[in-house]
């Protein structure tokens, strides 16, 4: 349950240790790439309390989502078109809708467990 | 618990890279903000139209405090030059004085043994030089001051200056116009023609540059300045 807070933290620790220098170009790109990575995570949450979470799919779809997006916000530079508005849409938008799911799920898995607690303490797997 | 396995990896690598990612480009943007090429460009007018308002206010500030060097500067500088003409004035009247040292063009007025005279003489020749506008006297190396007394010692018939014995040949020195001080001592039915008549004969010679030494200084215990 604690996992991804953990991995969070180690993280955002290397991240901070490493320094990284970004050049101003590509902070928009890198912004785009961020917000994607953060819809699959959330995804896989998701994906989880769903049951049907696949590792595969899980780490394929954040580096291919994260590319694919700073790529399009690039070629969209390139063609002028603001095609980096699109991914922040398409990602802001299903952010909060994992968001969402997620927040129903927790809730409705912990009014089970009350429920079941309160009609005898029965154990359930 | 077996499904829990199975993700636990790949959900740690997510969160992982996802916080590496997070992070870079949280301080990436907190640099990238600073940035003025990227600042909206009404806030750059604002921020520009500030600093053009404290500019113009340090200037002010740099005017005035301009002014206030200058000022200083000249209280300083009239300062000095009261403080270097209060030093040749204080010079000046040391030297009038016989408080130091001086030198110049004069004239020397030798009276040798055999030609002895009474102190009066002395006194006469001196005022004499002081009419023919002398600057300093001394004589034999005695000069002579405002405070110089010349006294002849009965006792033990003496001619003293500042109570020093003064011995022939003795030689009066003066520092001036050597012109006005010789026609001065040789005006007819002067000094000179009065000291012929005792069969003196000083001998007067010319000298570009006399050497004086300073006399002692006075004492000034009850010396008060009046209110004038």
């Amino acid at each position: 349950m604690w996992l991804p807070l953990l991995g969070l933290l180690i993280g955002i620790g290397i991240g901070s240790a490493l320094a990284v220098p970004i050049p101003g170009i590509y902070v928009k790109y890198l912004s785009v790439a961020v917000l994607a990575a953060l819809d699959s995570a959330f995804g896989g949450i998701k994906a989880i309390l769903e049951e049907k979470f696949d590792g595969t799919i899980l780490l394929t779809g954040f580096f291919t989502n994260a590319l694919l997006a700073a790529l399009l916000a690039y070629l969209g530079d390139r063609l002028g078109v603001d095609l980096y508005l699109a991914a922040v849409f398409v990602f802001g938008v299903r952010l909060f809708q994992n968001l969402a799911f997620i927040r129903r799920e927790l809730f409705a898995a912990w009014l089970r467990k009350r429920r079941f607690s309160s009609a005898g303490g029965e154990k359930n797997g | 618990m077996d499904n829990a396995k199975k993700w636990q990896i790949p959900i740690f690598i997510t969160f992982l890279l996802l916080g590496i990612l997070l992070s870079v480009q949280f301080r990436t943007q907190q640099n990238f903000l600073g940035d003025l090429s990227l600042q909206k460009s009404d806030d750059l007018v604002l921020m520009l139209k500030k600093l053009h308002d404290k500019r113009g206010e340090l200037e002010k500030g740099l005017r005035e405090l301009e002014q206030q060097q200058r000022s200083l500067q000249a209280d300083v500088n009239a300062r000095e030059t009261l403080a270097e003409s209060l030093k040749n004035e204080s010079e000046q009247l040391k030297m009038a004085l016989g408080l130091t040292p001086v030198r110049g063009p004069g004239i020397t007025i030798t009276i040798t043994t055999e030609s002895p005279m009474v102190y009066l003489d002395l006194v006469d020749i001196i005022n004499e030089l002081w009419a023919s506008q002398a600057e300093a006297i001394a004589i034999n190396d005695q000069r002579i001051t405002p405070w110089t007394s010349i006294y002849w010692n009965k006792t033990n018939l003496t001619l003293t200056i500042n109570g020093k014995e003064i011995l022939y040949p003795c030689t009066i020195k003066a520092i001036g116009n050597q012109d006005k001080l010789e026609s001065g001592l040789r005006l007819l039915g002067g000094i000179l023609d009065d000291l012929a008549i005792y069969k003196v004969y000083p001998v007067i010679k010319r000298v570009e540059e006399i050497e004086l030494p300073a006399a002692p200084p006075p004492t000034l215990n009850y010396l008060q300045k009046s209110a004038s």
